[in-house]
């Protein structure tokens, strides 16, 4: 078999792993710039040019300390739980279309969609188990809440996340990417508001912290946790804001398309999509500013309560819409 | 709440960049002890009324005068309310974490000091 | 006085004869001294007399053969002190606990420090030292012999926690503290839930007890001025006002009025910024980072304020007996009002939030509710009360320093949960803007200080100060030296826990935190 060096630089390098490594940093970076910003404060400034390195300086840092297991833990999910939780978000990164094509090229078939969700699920799944797997009560309470929340969120995430794919009429992201001659944001503008309050959610970001409360719980699902795997949960939990954004992106956003001005697509392509996700990435971080943490119990009847129906009312709408208005129109 | 969070964004913040930028003081700030040797009638009334103990009588030339121990002084200046003679005054100076603990220390050394009570 | 206490004084006459000795205007309204034995009787003709009374304080003193107990009770806003002796080779009395449920912390701290065993106490556990404290080594007592004692190891290894959660049947046993996010200081609250809910609250304070009480009774005057005003941080001009307004007292020094109204505003800048400091916390607590910041930022022209009044952002050392150390500048005067009513604008966005902001109202409303009897029962003082519908407010019962003379309202809401306690905060902030306003238009001119001797003539007076948390209480004690012989302070967050035991149970434990923020907790206060 011939080792396709192209293919091993697509996964690897761009718009692979690297890539993605680079783009969570960023993005760590101007969360905590736009968050602080809009607190009145100054936020990270220090390290490197404006404190862009303060990211890969807490990495770095936490890598140094010592990595302490607790007696009564379950050894062997307490330590490859967080490593393999970030695996799989990075791996379904990689079916997103970035400069055009996805990473694993070629690759894209219909159904990646279902695909895609059912692999945040599964990694929402071994955050779980990560807390669970400490022998400690916080953190336990932190797992719980973490999949109590979780229960919520998904079913309407789901449902968001097919509106596109009626729009679009296909279940392939690449397709649901090219096929956005107008945004999709602007034919399903509900849909669009709605996926944000999910991915809220989803994210654990306030409304919906509580996971990770410190006043409360500690750390959370984090607490027992300190060295190389605190620095690789806190670099899932930042790849799954990425991951998040780039999928709004991809369904609503128009994905990677946008304008060609001069020479490669494939550049200009890369630019919009890095674009748009820092964009949604400030959008986000907006709402977190904007609310307190809810609790438990109020998150539940959030999601139940009102996220389901208001996201099953989207679909039917949308697909109202696009079977008999939208081909009259648009 | 939302409008506000917007003009934040970009307005100048609220904080400042210290220790890259000097830190204001106000006037009458109780930072570091200027003692003045010359004043001095080492009547020891400071070190009475010093709620800490944080000054101490020491022999100097022949004559007692006040040490002060800055790691235990609390900076309530009652030491310069007592003083007969004015000879404790208070400086603007706050900046006073060491990893010597000489630095810590006033001597009743009749040094020029100078305003800001910075150590020479 | 009222007729009200005329009543109780002659009630308490006729009923109990000989067995009582009033002295009325001595340690608050009168004092009632009593053999032990009759103590509860006069208590029982108080409560008949005043349902709402409330115990303020419970002093212990060393007396030689016999150990003082003083029941400071509050009623009718002002303070009758029921003063009985128990001897100190045999010192049991029985407990009030049932008559006033509040008194419960009260009785055991006077049992952890001076040796008296309360009969039929409910819990007569240790409050303020640490279990491994050796047995019969009773602190303040004053032939206690403190340079040799040494650890009890046997009490320490029996008391060590476990550290796996257990279970009581389906109960788990959650621990917050001693060090957790969600305190700023040290102390224990070991929760049992059920799933999320707390079944009951087991409190353990005393982390922070540093022995100010005794500490106090080995400096002079003078110098304990700045020791008590370093018992809290944030509330300190209210320990220092309290404890010079004690002393003066008994001396019977009278302060020049410009004292007074530079005591005030002092007191009231300390006051805008503890309240500052708590909402922004509050915001914290339940995860609102924004509201925090930008609460933050906006108390730091209050300590700018302060810095510039007194020379320090957040201690003042000003109050000394007998006035203040420092005079307001006349130029000064336009700064303070232009920060001030830089805030007052402010505090019209802060306004909109806590009344409009969907996600803090779900936080805070209807969590923690303290019913007005519950209030009542457990002798709560300050926005705790306030919030609950109580209208308890030192500065309109007993004005002290010059709030006789300046107008202001009395902030109470009546819904009792964690909402109405932040909004009697941050109305009294506004409050308070306008009291330091008053106070700057009618500064009066003269002297600010006047001298007084180094040695107190021997007395006792009693004094109580509306600091930020609310009711705060000294007792002084002088025998004629220039070292007092007892000072006692009971501060509002001691009196304030019992309720947050009660607002935490059937709630969630998400509820806890804000629950417990909102009672505005400071355990240096607490512990002393």
């Amino acid at each position: 078999m011939v080792l396709d060096l192209w293919f091993v630089f697509r996964v690897l390098v761009f718009p692979g792993f690297t890539f993605i490594l680079f783009l969570t940093m960023f993005c760590d970076w101007l969360e905590r710039k736009i968050e602080a910003r809009m607190q009145n404060r100054v936020g990270p400034n220090f390290t490197g040019p404006a404190g862009i390195l303060q990211p890969i300086a807490d990495f770095i840092k936490l890598l140094t300390k010592e990595d302490i297991v607790p007696r009564g833990a379950k050894k062997t999910i307490f330590k490859l739980a967080p490593l393999l939780a970030f695996s799989i978000i990075v791996f379904a990164m990689s079916f997103l279309p970035v400069d055009g094509a996805a990473a694993i090229s070629n690759s894209s078939f219909t159904g990646d969609l279902i695909v895609i969700m059912a692999l945040v699920t599964i990694a929402n799944f071994l955050l779980f188990l990560s807390g669970w797997a400490s022998a400690n009560p916080y953190s336990t309470i932190g797992a719980t809440r973490v999949l109590t929340q979780f229960l919520g969120y998904d079913i309407p995430l789901f449902l968001l996340a097919l509106t596109p794919a009626f729009l679009a009429g296909s279940l392939s992201i690449s397709a649901i990417a090219a096929s956005q001659y107008l945004p999709f944001v602007l034919l399903a503008p509900w849909a669009f508001v709605l996926f944000i309050v999910a991915l809220q959610a989803e994210l654990e970001k306030d409304p919906f912290d509580i996971p990770h409360a410190e006043s409360e719980v500690v750390g959370g699902l984090e607490t027992e946790y300190c060295g190389g795997k605190l620095a690789f949960l806190h670099l899932t939990r930042d790849v799954q804001v990425v991951f998040g954004a780039a999928l709004v992106v991809e369904l609503f956003l128009g994905g990677p398309y946008g304008p060609v001005f001069f020479g490669l697509p494939e550049f200009w392509y890369s630019l919009w999509f890095v674009l748009k996700l820092l964009a949604v990435v400030v959008i986000t971080e907006y709402v977190t500013c904007l609310f307190a943490r809810l609790r438990i119990d109020q998150v539940l009847t959030a999601n139940w309560k009102v996220l389901l129906p208001l996201s099953v009312l989207s679909l039917a709408l949308t697909v109202a819409l696009a079977t008999w208005i939208y081909p009259l129109v648009v | 709440m939302i409008k506000e969070l917007l003009s934040n964004l970009f307005a100048k913040p609220a904080t400042s960049k210290y220790p890259f930028v000097k830190a204001e003081v106000a006037e009458g700030f109780r930072g570091k002890q200027v003692y003045d040797i010359g004043l001095c009638i080492s009547c020891g009334l400071c070190s009475r009324d010093c709620p800490a103990k944080a000054i101490e009588m020491v022999e100097v030339d022949g004559k007692r005068r006040p040490l002060f121990h800055l790691d235990l002084c609390v900076f309530c200046y009652q030491c310069a309310e007592s003083c007969p003679r004015n000879a404790i005054k208070s400086s603007e100076f706050f900046e006073l974490a060491s990893i010597n603990k000489s630095d810590l220390v006033i001597q009743p050394q009749a040094t020029s000091q100078k305003g800001d009570g910075a150590q020479q | 006085m009222a007729t009200n206490d005329q009543d109780l004084l002659a009630t308490l006459q006729s009923r109990m004869g000989g067995n009582v000795q009033i002295q009325l205007g001595h340690l608050g309204k009168a004092s009632v001294q009593v053999k032990a034995d009759f103590n509860r009787d006069v208590l029982k003709i108080l409560l008949e007399t005043d349902k709402s009374a409330g115990i303020s304080a419970l002093t212990g003193l060393d007396m030689g053969e016999t150990i003082g107990l003083l029941y400071h009770i509050r009623t009718n806003g002002a303070i009758v002190t029921i003063r009985t002796e128990v001897p100190k080779q045999d010192p049991k009395i029985p407990t009030i606990t049932d008559l006033i449920p509040g008194a419960v912390f009260h009785e055991r701290e006077a049992a952890d420090l001076f040796g008296v065993v309360f009969e039929g106490h409910p819990n007569p556990a240790r409050l303020v030292l640490p279990e491994d404290w050796p047995d019969n080594l009773y602190p303040l007592r004053k032939d206690a012999k403190l340079d040799d004692a040494t650890i009890n190891s046997e009490a320490s290894k029996s008391q060590t926690e476990p550290v796996q959660p257990q279970s009581d049947g389906s109960l788990v046993n959650i621990i917050i503290g001693p060090q957790h996010p969600a305190l700023l200081e040290p102390e224990k609250f070991s929760l049992k839930v059920d799933g999320e809910i707390v079944k009951q609250v087991e409190p353990r304070i005393g982390y922070v007890h540093r022995g100010v009480e005794k500490a106090a009774e080995q400096r002079t005057y003078l110098q304990d001025v700045y020791l008590v005003e370093r018992i809290c941080g944030i509330c300190n001009s209210c320990h220092a006002s309290c404890f010079v307004e004690s002393v003066e007292k008994i001396m019977g020094t009278q302060v020049p009025p410009r004292g007074k109204y530079i005591r005030t505003i002092i007191l009231e800048l300390n006051r805008l910024h503890s309240h500052l400091l708590l909402l922004g916390h509050a915001g914290l607590e339940i995860g609102y980072e924004t509201l925090f910041q930008y609460m933050w930022r906006d108390r730091e022209p209050i300590m700018d304020l302060t810095e510039r009044l007194t020379g320090n952002r957040v201690i003042a050392s000003t109050l000394t007996v007998g006035g203040v150390r420092r005079d307001i500048k006349e130029t000064d005067i336009p700064k303070i009002k232009t920060a001030l009513a830089d805030l007052k604008k402010k505090m019209g966005f802060y306004r909109q939030l806590y009344e409009g902001e969907l996600t803090l109202k779900m936080r805070t409303q209807n969590v923690g509710t303290l019913a007005k009897e519950d209030a009542l029962k457990l002798c709560v003082v300050g926005p705790v009360a306030r919030g609950s519908g109580v209208n308890i407010d030192v500065r309109k019962e007993e004005p002290y320093e010059a709030y006789g003379e300046i107008p202001f309202k009395l902030i109470t809401y009546n819904s009792g949960d964690s909402w109405a306690r932040f909004m009697v905060r941050l109305d009294e902030i506004y409050e308070s803007i306008s009291i330091i306003d008053y106070a700057l238009d009618h500064l009066p001119t003269g002297s600010f200080r006047v001298r007084v001797p180094r040695v107190v003539p021997a007395g006792e007076a009693v004094n109580r100060v509306e600091a930020p948390r609310g009711e705060l209480f000294y007792y002084v004690k002088s025998n004629g030296t220039a070292y007092p012989d007892r000072v006692k302070v009971r501060t509002p967050t001691f009196a304030n826990i019992p309720a947050f035991l009660k607002t935490a149970e059937g709630g969630n434990i998400a509820d806890v935190p804000a629950n417990f923020v909102s009672l505005d907790p400071c355990f240096s206060c607490t512990d002393r």
